[in-house]
């Protein structure tokens, strides 16, 4: 086992940011995600200083989307998975906690 | 003779259009197949029997009314196939796999199955994945593990293993896969099919489940070559609804019946094969390539980048693009909430999360996204001397259950061969070249950006001088 790369400290903070729940896991997460970024370290060997990056491999740019769809969703659609719903809006928790 | 559910397309349709036998009796051989033999593979999730029945008698009584002249408005009327969870189907349960998204019925049609639906294909039901298409054996899939049916302790591959044991078992006609990285060529390898990766953008994403947006290809998985030109027919081409699709023209690509590969260059790149390649692999794979150059192409040893490569730059890509998509799964629009993610989701999230983070982007995010240009432009490089890439498409014929969990990066290190072309959104076929220890092995051919055409011609020549393709399993 090893945390080379990501210590638990870290782990429990990118858990944090992606919002899962990983008690219990963060020892295990780390060693794993550590070996994963270990073997990454081979892309070291390669020079890239004069290299663009390629972010999509087709090379359309400005692509737009006829704004006219006649086949868009109707709201009962739009709200026929959600786990709750009020007044034909989705219901969520509360994101701000009230000052004491 | 043939069973109904054991017939190719082009059989089928031959059969249909000759009126020797309805569309309502293939549908019923096919679910007779999967009553009989799916408790022991699990290659399906979703079963949607009535509508599939009700779908092949509509189209009987098309045939009935129209004649065979309803095949040219309609190509695959009647024919019954399966679907990998992963794409949206309106009205029927849609879950990639996952425990998160087991009660979510799409209000929408993903393009691919809609474009199927209009071609008159009939949906059997979904098939089992690896959740949200993270894996390479179908053993991380939220449910259960599907089986190979060359033999059941082995997996069939993944992450479309559900499409490629349903294919292999005869449960269907055809089916439906998707690939990021080796997720049709790996299934369709260990399960002895014929499984087709088109370059990205060649068919649209729309509605499909997303795992990594920069290289998601949805394919055919078929029981011969000639198939999976029928099914490329229908469902390739620009979609206005994924920006990502191209405009480049759609070719037709059903082999043509002259094609030749005198003077056809094919190369054979020594980093793909002096790997770690199990010995039976590599005897079939080099026997496979001896055939080509008895059939008049010239075999060009050749150099490319070591795939090694290729999977780093593919695992911080891909980890990034799932932890983006996956942010999305909230629990509050559609699906269960993010306490319902499998550990593999996890551990994929947090690597996204971390490249992505500030201070670490360019480490490994940027770097990845320059050294996938090296890929690409090696690729095009290659592609002025020689015409198509030959490579086995495994490294190993399909091992046990139970050995993905072994390594971090198992999965990545099964699709070593087909994960370069995929950051490159170069197209690639796997198609069957033999058997090692009683399983199937896959003879790989990798083609420039879309060069379906050279692909389906090329393979296609080779079944129809070989007959590896026309061995199923006994179940």
């Amino acid at each position: 086992m090893s945390d080379k790369y990501i210590s638990k400290e870290e782990v429990k903070k990118i858990a944090d940011l992606a919002n899962l729940d990983i008690s219990g896991d963060a020892e295990k997460l780390a060693s794993l995600l550590s070996d994963t970024l270990d073997y990454i370290q081979t892309l070291k060997e390669l020079d890239t200083s004069n290299v663009e990056e390629t972010f999509q491999v087709t090379g359309l740019t400005g692509v737009f989307q006829d704004d006219s769809d006649p086949d868009s969703l109707t709201k009962e659609e739009a709200l026929s998975n959600a786990s709750d719903n009020y007044k034909g809006l989705f219901s969520t928790k509360p994101v701000f906690k009230r000052k004491k | 003779m043939k069973k109904l559910n054991e017939l190719t397309i082009h059989e089928t349709l031959d059969g249909l259009k000759r009126e020797e036998f309805t569309s309502v009796e293939i549908t019923e051989a096919c679910l007779e197949q999967i009553r009989n033999v799916d408790k022991k593979i699990k290659a399906l999730i979703t079963l949607n029997s009535e509508n599939a029945l009700e779908e092949a008698k509509k189209a009987d009584e098309e045939i009935k009314n129209t004649g065979a002249v309803i095949f040219e408005k309609k190509p695959l009327l009647g024919i019954p196939y399966l679907c990998k969870d992963n794409f949206s189907v309106k009205g029927l349960v849609t879950t990639a796999g996952s425990n998160v998204l087991k009660n979510y019925i799409p209000p929408y049609e993903s393009t691919v199955t809609g474009k199927l639906k209009k071609a008159g294909a009939v949906l059997l039901g979904k098939t089992n994945m690896d959740a949200f298409a993270h894996g390479s054996t179908t053993e991380n899939s939220d449910f259960y593990p599907t089986k190979n049916p060359w033999d059941i302790r082995r997996v069939p591959g993944g992450s479309s293993g559900g499409s490629a044991a349903a294919v292999a078992s005869n449960m269907c006609i055809f089916s439906i896969g998707s690939e990021t990285g080796g997720s049709i060529r790996g299934p369709a390898s260990w399960c002895g099919v014929t499984g087709l990766k088109p370059s990205y953008g060649r068919v649209s994403r729309y509605g499909v489940v997303a795992m990594a947006s920069s290289t998601d290809s949805p394919g055919p998985i078929t029981k011969d070559v000639k198939d999976s030109a029928y099914v490329l027919n229908i469902i390739a081409g620009k979609d206005p609804r994924d920006a990502t699709s191209s405009p480049v023209e759609v070719e037709n690509y059903t082999p043509s019946k002259h094609f030749s590969l005198k003077g056809y260059k094919i190369g054979k790149p020594k980093s793909y094969f002096n790997i770690d390649l199990e010995t039976g692999v590599k005897e079939k794979v080099e026997e496979a390539v001896e055939i080509l150059g008895e059939m008049g192409a010239e075999i060009i040893d050749m150099d490319l980048l070591d795939p090694k490569y290729s999977i780093a730059v593919y695992t911080i890509l891909q980890r990034s693009e799932v932890s983006s998509n996956l942010a999305r799964m909230d629990g509050i629009r559609y699906g269960n909430d993010r306490t319902n993610f499998g550990f593999e989701a996890k551990k994929r999230i947090m690597l996204g999360t971390y490249t992505l983070s500030s201070g670490y982007y360019d480490a490994y995010y940027a770097k990845a996204q320059k050294v996938r240009t090296l890929i690409k432009s090696d690729f095009e490089e290659a592609f002025k001397k020689i015409d198509l890439i030959v490579a086995p498409s495994m490294p190993c014929i399909a091992p046990e259950l139970g050995q993905s969990e072994k390594s971090s990066m198992y999965g990545e290190l099964m699709d070593l061969l087909s994960e370069p072309s995929s950051v490159a959104g170069l197209p690639g076929i796997s198609i069957p070249c033999g058997f090692s220890e009683g399983m199937p092995v896959g003879l790989q051919f990798i083609g420039k950006f879309f060069g379906e055409k050279d692909i389906i011609e090329v393979s296609n020549l080779f079944q129809e001088g070989t007959d590896f393709h026309k061995d199923f399993p006994s179940l």
